[in-house]
């Protein structure tokens, strides 16, 4: 393995990121061919993880765009500060300047509320721009970013053209609710992060919950790998991991049994239909074959 | 840059990627050259991941990915490699995985007339043969199943023209708008720069977005004339909409949508009926267990989801209900469709048909042209 994949790998781990070799090698290739990454997985697998790792790694700033529905460029790029270039013309209004000069106080960068994608083409040192959820915006959206992050330009009518003098990092989030655009993958390298393996996820219950029984980290662990091949309605990520073991942990449990399980289900399973089946299911055949190793 | 012979390679890798069905951009060619400069080439395992990182770009296309690899990058001379991979296809063996199959489905060149560019036409002249208007009455409203083999053709050009003029009508009804919308602040500043006071606000009208239609048409028996019709009626209409996804399923489901490219729809009754499984009954709780699992992220709440069905299910009813409750809680709207409806003496009582009508939203038949001009009128959120 080359040397930098293995060290951004020890990096992160000293991040408290429990990572493999294909985070590292695509995080390792987002930063050298600077090419926006693209991150898919099912919810709390650790996708924004990987960014603010990321911005620890290089020592440099988080800049953090969240989508939703409806967001537009406005939102993401620029505003200008209406409420505050009204209270300046008023304020203004005895003095009789001339159209254009008023027009140049108000429309300058005091005025200018700057959005994150803004933010990220005009710091000192290349941030790492995290684009949240890209699922949840809109098609529009898209290929608006898609225009930015070619060039890293802006143009700002009343301003003028910003250019990045040092390009941001970019990294994509997107939960899959809607498929995004072949243009903006084909764009971007693309990192497909799976539910951890058995022993990843041992490591990352001990990093993240120190002090947990080791035994009680395995069956743990054991457990959600069983539980994720059963077809449900909200499959539990490393995030329900976590909050379980830390719940566990702090009702001094040492092991699994079937009273401690039904007593912190609700940390594992959030749907009442998913609850219902795997009660009917531990009723019939008790809770060691979510204990046992899969074939 | 890295030395040329393996850069050659990779060229040549790319090829085989693109044989299989990988859509390879020249972007991303470029990218992998440029990432070997930052590999350690002599890490068979490095290279794959590095590879796979700029090539692979859905999760479903890693195993195809993973195949042509290992298929490729033997651990051997790359020489034998290149001669290997220019010798064409053949690697991997068809019929393999999912990712192949999908392949297999693509070859199959399903098609249809009226999906793509054919939707933009112009109908200003129309084209002989098309009946008055009068006559077109008394045909929309036979039932499908009444027209003889050789009337299909035309009863399908016909549906087209009727969903190209409701497409027309659909675009321009949706202009006038029930709210002024927010205050515009930036149009409404600059609108009265020069008085000093805010006189005239100017408006923003929220962003309307178009609705997606995901459509699951049981091909099996009789229904398959019916999603036949329904099929050329919805793409004809499609560009109301901001995206189509369709299925067929019958024993099980297929995602035909890559596959659905402009062709004659002689070639799409023919080939529908390749498609369709002779064999079993229909398992529609399946068939939709299918789709929940692996295409649920097509469904949001500005999803129409459309199943056509007589609800004929040999399956569990059970598992049609749950399932169906998964995409009602998901998606926008649910409307099953059943042609048997359009039959005055038939009640809904097969048990997969009980089960799943307290779930829907709009149960309705599509077995004639003017079932579906009614259809049209649901199609929006």
């Amino acid at each position: 393995m080359r040397e930098e994949i293995r060290k951004i790998q020890s990096l992160m781990e000293s991040a408290e990121y429990v990572t493999d070799a294909p985070v590292a090698t695509s995080v390792y290739l987002a930063q050298s061919l600077r090419k926006p990454l693209l991150i898919e997985g099912h919810a709390g697998v650790g996708k924004t993880e990987v960014a603010k790792v990321m911005a620890r790694m290089l020592d440099t700033n988080l800049i953090r765009l969240q989508c939703y529905e409806g967001l537009d460029a406005s939102a993401a790029l620029y505003e200008w500060n209406y409420q505050k270039q009204l209270l300046h013309i008023k304020l203004d209004e005895g003095a009789h300047k001339p159209v254009d000069q008023e027009e140049h106080e108000i429309f300058s960068d005091r005025f200018l509320l700057k959005r994150p994608l803004l933010q990220a083409i005009t710091q000192e040192q290349s941030p790492v721009l995290l684009v949240d959820e890209v699922d949840r915006a809109d098609e529009e959206f898209e290929a608006f970013m898609l225009e930015v992050f070619s060039d890293w330009q802006v143009t700002i009518p009343e301003i003028g053209t910003i250019k990045a003098t040092h390009p941001p990092h970019v990294i994509l989030t997107s939960n899959r609710t809607r498929e995004l655009s072949d243009a903006l993958r084909r764009r971007c390298l693309y990192l497909w992060i799976d539910y951890p393996a058995y022993d990843k996820e041992i490591a990352i219950v001990q990093r993240k919950v120190p002090g947990i029984d080791a035994r009680l980290a395995r069956e743990v662990a054991r457990f959600m790998e069983s539980l994720r091949k059963v077809r449900l309605a909200k499959v539990p990520g490393v995030a329900e991991t976590l909050d379980w073991a830390t719940a566990l942990s702090n009702l001094h449990a040492d092991h699994l049994d079937e009273t401690v399980v039904n007593e912190t289900l609700g940390c594992v399973l959030k749907d009442a239909d998913d609850m219902k089946r795997f009660r009917a299911e531990v009723n019939k055949s008790g809770l060691s074959p979510f204990l046992q190793q899969a074939l | 840059m890295p030395p040329r012979s393996l850069s050659h390679a990779l060229v040549a890798f790319v090829a085989l990627l693109r044989r299989n069905a990988l859509p390879i951009t020249p972007l991303q060619t470029l990218d992998a050259v440029r990432a070997l400069d930052h590999l350690d080439v002599g890490d068979r395992d490095e290279l794959a991941r590095g590879l796979r990182v700029v090539f692979v770009t859905r999760p479903e296309e890693a195993p195809i990915f993973d195949r042509c690899f290992e298929a490729f990058w033997r651990p051997r001379s790359e020489a034998d490699a290149v001669a290997e991979a220019l010798a064409g296809p053949g690697v991997p063996e068809p019929g393999e995985g999912p990712g192949l199959e999908s392949q297999g489905a693509r070859s199959e060149r399903l098609a249809l007339e009226g999906w793509g560019e054919e939707g933009q036409e112009e109908e200003t002249g129309e084209p002989l043969g098309v009946p008055a208007a009068s006559e077109l009455e008394a045909i929309a409203t036979r039932d499908f199943s009444t027209f003889g083999a050789d009337q299909l053709d035309e009863l399908l050009r016909i549906t087209v023209q009727i969903a190209r003029r409701l497409a027309r009508r659909v675009s321009r009804r949706r202009r006038p708008v029930r709210r002024r919308g927010r205050v515009d602040l930036r149009r409404t500043l600059r609108a009265n720069l020069t008085r000093g006071e805010i006189i005239e606000l100017r408006y923003r009208q929220r962003k309307r977005r178009k609705v997606r239609l995901v459509l699951l048409c049981d091909v099996s028996g009789s229904m398959d004339l019916y999603s036949r019709f329904l099929l050329q009626f919805l793409f004809a209409l499609q560009h109301v909409f901001s995206r189509v996804e369709t299925f067929t399923f019958s024993v099980r489901l297929t995602h035909v949508s890559d596959v659905l490219r402009a062709r004659s729809y002689r070639d799409v009754l023919r080939r529908l009926q390749e498609v369709r499984d002779w064999s079993g009954g229909t398992k529609i709780g399946e068939s939709l267990a299918e789709f929940n699992r692996y295409w649920s992220h097509l469904v949001d709440r500005r999803t129409i989801v459309i199943v056509l069905s007589d609800g004929w299910d040999t399956g569990d009813p059970e598992v049609l209900a749950t399932e169906l409750l998964r995409i009602k809680r998901r998606a926008g709207r649910v409307i099953w469709l059943n042609p048997l409806l359009g039959n005055p003496s038939y009640e809904p009582l097969t048990r997969g048909m009980a089960a799943a009508l307290p779930l829907v939203d709009h149960f309705a038949a599509a077995h004639n042209l003017a079932a579906l001009r009614d259809l049209a009128d649901r199609l929006h959120l």
